[in-house]
């Protein structure tokens, strides 16, 4: 009971931030008031907002390319990272901890420094604005996550499952996809909530390595709403907020079955 | 398990399919009917869009605009794809010392028989020239203009008997009346748009003083900057400014009537029509009279971003004849009127009186222009000085202290140039 | 271990390697190479040496810098990490955990953008934080509040991600090992102490190793809320190097601030991780 209670008191407390997204950003031209942000919304206008910031900003092309990255990339990155968890954490590569400090490594380094070197090499090798570009842009930068929780993960799996697999004959690659990976469900399902969020999010590359709007992400569309220049009413920005939200939202509703039912490690 | 090889697969197919179809990098020397147009103002896509439409039918050549919102971002990008093969066909940049940067690099188009031929025809204007020309040459063509006036509410003018004032003494006396009665007389804040009242109160009392210190032949810790911070830090202490720290936008606290004024470009006059104020009903312009009315002319600020083709553009004649049509009175019709900005075509005719009266008196002989502070300074000195006011407007007291950082920066950037 | 197995180990890393060292290291390397010229972005760069380096160490920004870069390290690895274990364990295994659950991580699903309006709020002069607070302050005017403020706005985006990772550690303790604790006689904060926590060890390696990395670039948050002011009293490292690099387009000098940041950065991480391995093993 004190357990529910707990979370109920700081539930409340998280939602009151959003509690003033959702107010705001249903109120119509007249409603909104700075000085009254807290009031229930006289009128419901949280469509029409959205349909405003929607045709302001045509986020249409924008759509296809955001969801072909935010999906694509972290799910090769999930891969690729596990791959790197098993070769250090399962496969005890000699040297194990230095190749995963060399790519975790990766994340350390403040990514606008990179922007303007990346857009060179893109520009000479024909990678600006593709779209291929861009999945290669982010899967990389997901990577070095994605091998960091799996490598963790992995380590608290016995060695003996390895082992066992082993005898029956099975190969590596197929102890990997077919025992390592199922295995790491949960794991793999928060990383990939988690870099479709950044992905879904990114402004920085979108906007310097991609021009044309079939190829740019949605965010470069959005962050224009919300300039000196475009002199956008506030209950529109936070709709188109909420708006591009949307996604993210259903995929945490969608994807907390995985968290919400135990597998157990513990019968291996 | 057999979930994952799914996603694998389809993905994998989704990859295949949807990679190819972006579009590659177009080089080398072409014919082309499709330009694009980079530019730091992606709020203003659908106005851009709306122009390129209409050069297709006029024309023949067809234009979309390619934006960006962060301008420092942008600028490090416009400069470095001009080692690349990704070249803009037009791009927008900014006055000043920027533009000045590039040209002398020799990257930019040449377009000073565009200029002449204009002039001559009535399109562009003589006062405009100045700041677009480069030893001698014109470079580059008006992508807007916009004044940098004082947007008051008339309601509140009018409730207190308040009418724009005609000079400095009045101006001053219309704050005390607001502030009297409970109303904020301005908007102020800390971010970006901190200069605002350095420039105005500079130019308006030594306008020769803030073309010197542009040019870093003057100092800011010169007596004369000193005293417009004393002025500016009078006020702030008069309580006539808003509380930086308070996030309300600033067309919210106008149509409110909390606050009674608020100095912006013309462009403002989007963000007011959107907050649903009508002008000339709601709210008014009015050019801010000069603390030391000496030497006549009212100063009076302004901001123009060109818009440049490369020497090097992709089709180089395909560029120069948009930047032809762009300041053609069709093309600047639409494109000022969109907006609801003024343009520097004086044949465009502006339907909003309010907008066109500023534009009238603006091109009057009463009137001096002054290249807005953020373009007419250069990129480390501005900045520390945006910093450097921001800081200021938070705690006023430090102002020696303020205007010492930015002269060191300026030191720094001026020992560099000689 | 056998040759072969050697070999499939190295393949199975390569293709992270691969990605790491074209995308993230080789741009990174020219920005080690910038840090030692004058660089406008426009002209070629010229070599000056360590001159960067020197006036980055002289400037008098760097110490706000490095204090409020320390106080998100700190706060980001306190905060949202102890509120994310919080609510993972009193969720999990709770009837409708998932609908607890779901207050916090709905604004990780918020843009920055609309992060820092909502913020903007709260914090604002007179906003909701100081009628709650029964202060006049202004908190995202006046250092430190400016920055503290930004933490808690921070928190409240974070936490719910944490709990999410802290639930796949969870899942990953046996549940025979609950069970028999429990007929043992432990009651809940002896079960957290003796067991969940000792268990979530290689997740809370996790978590708090990513979010001390982050920490330490806290950027996007600063910049849309306040551009680092007033006068850059909330500037991180990772804001002066913008502001250095791109806005006042001096890149070499912002080379070197990123370079000593990516220095720190790693230091930090590598003696963290170093630690965690050995406490772990």
């Amino acid at each position: 009971m004190i357990r529910r209670l707990v979370l109920i008191v700081l539930g409340l407390i998280w939602l009151a931030p959003t509690y003033l997204l959702l107010a705001n950003a249903a109120r119509g031209l007249d409603d909104y008031d700075p000085e009254r942000i807290w009031d229930l919304p006289g009128s419901f206008e949280l469509l029409a907002n959205m349909a405003d910031a929607w045709a302001r900003v045509e986020l249409g092309p924008s759509i296809g390319a955001t969801f072909l990255y935010a999906v694509v990339a972290p799910a090769a990155a999930v891969v690729i990272g596990a791959m790197a968890g098993f070769g250090i954490s399962v496969l005890r590569v000699k040297g194990g901890f230095g190749w995963f400090m060399l790519i975790f490594g990766g994340t350390i380094f403040p990514t606008q420094m990179l922007l303007i070197p990346l857009f060179f090499g893109f520009s000479s090798t024909q990678l600006y604005d593709t779209r291929l570009g861009l999945l290669v842009i982010y899967t990389a930068i997901s990577v070095p996550f994605a091998a960091f929780v799996m490598r963790n993960f992995f380590t608290g799996v016995a060695h003996s499952l390895f082992e066992a697999a082993r005898m029956d004959g099975a190969n590596l690659w197929r102890v990997f996809w077919r025992i390592y990976l199922p295995l790491a469900l949960p794991a793999l399902g928060a990383v990939f909530i988690l870099e479709f969020t950044f992905i879904w999010n990114d402004l920085l590359f979108g906007l310097t390595l991609s021009q044309s709007p079939e190829v740019r992400p949605i965010m470069t569309a959005v962050s224009s709403l919300n300039s000196a220049y475009a002199g956008t009413r506030m209950p529109v920005i936070l709709a188109a907020g909420i708006l591009v939200s949307l996604p993210t939202v259903a995929l945490f509703l969608f994807t907390q079955r995985i968290f919400a039912r135990g597998l157990a490690l513990g019968q291996f | 398990m057999n979930a994952v090889r799914v996603l694998t697969a389809v993905c994998a197919a989704v990859v295949l399919a949807l990679a190819g179809c972006g579009s590659g990098g177009e080089t080398g020397t072409e014919k082309k009917t499709h330009l694009k147009l980079y530019n730091d103002k992606g709020a203003w896509a659908q106005y851009f869009k709306s122009v390129g439409e209409l050069s297709q039918k006029e024309i023949g050549l067809s234009m979309e605009p390619v934006g960006y919102t962060d301008e420092p971002t942008y600028e490090a990008f416009i400069k470095a794809s001009f080692r690349t093969n990704v070249k803009p066909d037009l791009f927008t940049w900014t006055t000043g010392q920027r533009m000045a940067e590039i040209v002398k690099e020799g990257h930019i188009a040449d377009t000073t028989d565009l200029w002449n031929e204009a002039i001559k025809n009535g399109d562009l204007t003589e006062n405009l020239k100045p700041y677009y020309t480069i030893d001698g040459k014109q470079y580059c063509v008006p992508l807007n203009i916009a004044y940098w006036v004082m947007f008051y509410n008339k309601k509140v003018f009018d409730a207190n008997g308040l009418r724009p004032p005609t000079s400095w003494a009045e101006f001053m006396a219309a704050a005390d009346t607001l502030k009297s009665k409970g109303i904020t007389p301005f908007y102020h804040t800390s971010v970006l748009f901190s200069f605002v009242w350095f420039q105005q109160l500079l130019v308006g009392s030594d306008p020769d003083l803030y073309q010197r210190l542009s040019e870093g032949k003057a100092k800011y810790t010169d007596p004369g900057v000193v005293k417009v911070m004393e002025l500016w830090k009078s006020m702030i202490d008069k309580g006539y400014f808003t509380d930086p720290g308070d996030k309300t936008e600033p067309a919210a606290g106008l149509k409110s009537g909390k606050v009674a004024m608020g100095n912006w470009g013309t462009w403002f006059n989007t963000s007011l029509t959107q907050a649903g104020m009508k002008p000339g009903e709601d709210y008014g312009m009015f050019f801010i009279p000069n603390e030391n009315p000496k030497g006549g002319k009212t100063s009076l600020l302004f901001e123009s971003g060109p818009l440049c083709s490369l020497d090097k553009a992709p089709d180089r004649e395909a560029s120069m004849k948009y930047l032809k049509w762009w300041v053609g009175p069709v093309a600047q019709d639409k494109w000022a009127n969109s907006r609801g900005d003024v343009s520097g075509n004086p044949k465009v005719a502006i339907p909003d009186p309010g907008l066109q009266a500023v534009t009238k008196q603006a091109g009057s002989n009463d009137y001096a222009l002054y290249n807005r502070y953020f373009e007419a300074t250069p990129a480390p000195i501005l900045t520390a000085a945006l910093d450097a006011f921001g800081a200021f407007v938070v705690k006023p007291a430090d102002y020696r202290k303020q205007l010492e950082t930015i002269q060191k920066a300026a030191d720094d950037y001026w020992s560099k140039k000689k | 271990m056998t040759g072969t197995r050697r070999w499939a180990g190295v393949s199975f890393l390569s293709p992270s390697l691969l990605l790491v060292a074209v995308v993230l290291y080789a741009p990174f390397l020219w920005t080690v190479y910038l840090s030692f010229t004058d660089y406008d972005g426009l002209r070629s760069p010229t070599f000056v040496g360590f001159d960067n380096y020197i006036r980055f160490l002289e400037d008098p920004a760097l110490a706000t810098s490095v204090r409020n870069t320390l106080m998100w390290a700190v706060g980001i690895t306190v905060l949202p990490v102890a509120f994310g274990l919080l609510i993972a364990v009193l969720s999990y295994g709770l009837k409708g955990g998932t609908f607890y659950r779901l207050p916090f991580l709905l604004p990780y699903a918020l843009s920055g953008a609309g992060l820092a309006v909502i913020w903007g709020f709260i914090l604002q002069s007179g906003g909701a934080a100081n009628d709650i607070l029964g202060t006049d302050i202004s908190l995202l005017q006046e250092a430190p509040w400016n920055t503290l403020s930004l933490i808690v706005a921070m928190t409240w985006q974070q936490a719910g991600v944490n709990a999410l990772l802290f639930l796949v550690g969870l899942q990953s303790i046996p549940k025979e090992v609950a069970e028999a604790a429990k007929l043992d006689g432990a009651g809940s904060w002896g079960m957290f102490r003796k067991i969940t926590w000792p268990l979530l060890a290689p997740l809370t390696t996790v978590v708090v190793g990513l979010s001390l990395v982050a920490s330490l670039k806290t950027f996007d948050i600063v910049w849309i809320s306040t551009q680092g002011g007033p006068g850059r009293s909330s500037e991180t490292l990772a804001v002066t190097m913008y502001r250095d690099a791109f806005v006042a387009a001096e890149f070499g000098y912002g080379a070197a601030v990123a370079f000593s940041l990516t220095i720190v950065t790693g230091l930090v991480s590598f003696i963290y991780m170093r630690r965690q391995v050995r406490a772990v093993s």
